[in-house]
């Protein structure tokens, strides 16, 4: 009984100390964010443009692949199933529905989390395990202010940009498909498409995106100062952020689709 | 008494606890304007935390460390950030960012923290690596360098902001003993030239008798040595004189105290 007792107590102490650390991460970066460059105490632009480049343009090709990968495979299984019905010419309209509200979205924030969330854990716990974080403070330098909203600034403004070109490639494999092994006409699946598609599923993907990303760089970095210990330290954090990271994923996920489509 | 006025920094009583555990227990010192305090002690006698609380890279649980006359366990960021421009610290492994090159290193406080035209840093940085003897080096990645190297270009960066006192934490460290001295000497020169104030954790006795103006003693937490070099080691405590003997422990009585120590059962 007092094993269990003491057990959760533990448990209760650590995720309210965890809980506690995360939210005054939240508050730094917001503070750093808005009011610090206000005040004037700088914001790193060179190294922003430097993220932004690292998590968007070098993810690119592996985004672009996938999605496009993907985007033939939905429009393979859905003609086979929806022919079965006489409606095969809806093909178009399910592919480019569900890329743009749904699986671009997903895959491209698991993908980035995979790719960049799991290097913010490890760069920044290796910086945690060799003393760099504890020089950096020495030196008066702001740890959030220089490692954390470089990251943020990149990862918020490339995930919803490499998003939209996913939905694109997502699109263009369903067309490859469709015109090619199903040998539907090009002008009519793309009038299909753009027909299906309205506002709010262009909202919807972009909006999602955006928390994704912020998702994305938050875990990762957050993983990385929880960092201790060595190089064992860093490989532990860095699975856990990639874990955690498309977990939240998925749950906001959950909460956007009701937000934006339970009455509908 | 008039001394008080020449201190650089005025520890009194400090507590330092990691949960109930008591780790520095009413730790009380102070460090004269221009001199080379050396803290001494065993493993686990809690230097290395001593210096995290002089650094403000923690907090103490009590007590009051006063830097230059204002208390820096009370001090607002803001103002804390403007005392640590006062400060540098030379890391055990070097800290250096791995990322940078030695010359970007050295830079890095000075682009944060002054408004200096980069032509100027970029000569302040030569400066600085010609100082402690590493000209020439400043394109360098820092894993290119010797351990030896790596200590005296953290020590560049430190210097990087003519502070008024240096923190050194296990200088010689992990390097052979002419490289360890070498390093010692330039403390020496650092000190002589610039009249900084240094404080250097160490457990390297060959270096102390070199180095040391004054000396601070801790064990299991507590101030068991403090005043010069001499007067520390006639000092009858057992632990000081084993500690300057170098004699070990009976067998067992190490881990007994470890396993005291970790289960925080002081009495």
């Amino acid at each position: 009984m007092t094993a269990i007792v003491g057990y959760t107590g533990r448990a209760f102490l650590v995720s309210t100390h965890a809980f506690f650390s995360a939210c005054t991460l939240i508050l730094d970066t917001a503070y750093w964010l808005t009011i610090g460059p206000l005040r004037g105490r700088g914001f790193r632009f060179r190294a922003a443009v430097e993220q932004f480049v690292l998590v968007g343009f070098n993810s690119l090709p592996i985004v672009m692949l996938i999605t496009l990968l993907l985007g033939a495979i939905l429009a393979m299984q859905s003609a086979h199933q929806l022919s079965g019905f006489g409606v095969s010419y809806l093909v178009p309209d399910l592919v480019a529905v569900a890329a743009m509200r749904e699986l671009a979205p997903l895959m491209t924030a698991i993908l980035i989390a995979g790719r960049s969330g799991s290097a913010f854990t490890a760069e920044i716990g290796t910086m945690r395990v060799s003393e760099e974080i504890d020089a950096l403070e020495v030196m008066g330098l702001n740890p959030t202010k220089y490692l954390v909203i470089p990251k943020f600034v990149g990862t918020t403004l490339a995930v919803p940009m490499v998003t939209m070109i996913g939905t694109f490639t997502m699109i263009l494999g369903g067309f490859l498909i469709s015109t090619s092994y199903l040998g539907q006409d090009a002008a009519i699946y793309i009038k299909s498409s753009a027909d299906a598609l309205t506002m709010k599923d262009f909202a919807n993907g972009l909006t999602k995106s955006v928390f994704f990303a912020i998702v994305i760089c938050m875990v990762g970095v957050y993983r990385g100062f929880q960092v201790e210990g060595g190089a064992e330290g860093v490989g532990k954090k860095t699975t856990s952020s990639v874990v955690t990271s498309i977990f939240l994923i998925v749950l906001l996920d959950v909460v956007f689709t009701y937000l934006f489509f339970s009455k509908s | 008494m008039v001394e008080t006025t020449d201190n650089l920094i005025e520890v009194t009583d400090l507590v330092v606890k990691y949960g109930d555990r008591t780790v520095l227990d009413g730790v009380t010192f102070n460090v004269p304007r221009g001199e080379t305090f050396v803290i001494l002690g065993g493993s686990g006698s809690g230097k290395s935390t001593l210096l995290r609380n002089l650094v403000g890279l923690m907090r103490p649980h009590s007590g009051c460390i006063m830097f230059d006359g204002k208390d820096f366990t009370q001090m607002n960021d803001y103002d804390r950030v403007e005392m640590r421009k006062k400060m540098g610290m030379c890391f055990q492994g070097s800290a250096l960012f791995g990322s940078s090159t030695v010359g970007e290193n050295v830079a890095m406080p000075l682009l944060e923290h002054t408004n200096l035209e980069r032509s100027t840093i970029d000569i302040m940085v030569k400066i600085k690596l010609e100082l402690v003897g590493l000209g020439g080096f400043e394109d360098y990645m820092p894993a290119e360098l010797s351990g030896g190297m790596r200590k005296r270009a953290g020590l560049a960066r430190a210097m990087a902001m003519d502070p008024t006192v240096i923190f050194y934490d296990e200088p010689s460290a992990g390097l052979d003993p002419i490289v360890g001295a070498g390093l010692d000497m330039l403390i020496l020169k650092l000190k002589q030239t610039f009249a900084l104030t240094s404080i250097v954790v160490t457990h390297e006795l060959a270096s102390v008798e070199l180095i040391a103006d004054c000396v601070c003693m801790l064990d299991g937490g507590r101030v068991v040595g403090l005043g010069t070099l001499e007067e520390v080691k006639r000092s009858p405590n057992a632990f000081v004189q084993q500690f300057f003997e170098r004699r070990a422990n009976e067998e067992g009585e190490d881990n007994a105290q470890y396993l005291k120590a970790l289960t925080g059962d002081a009495e």
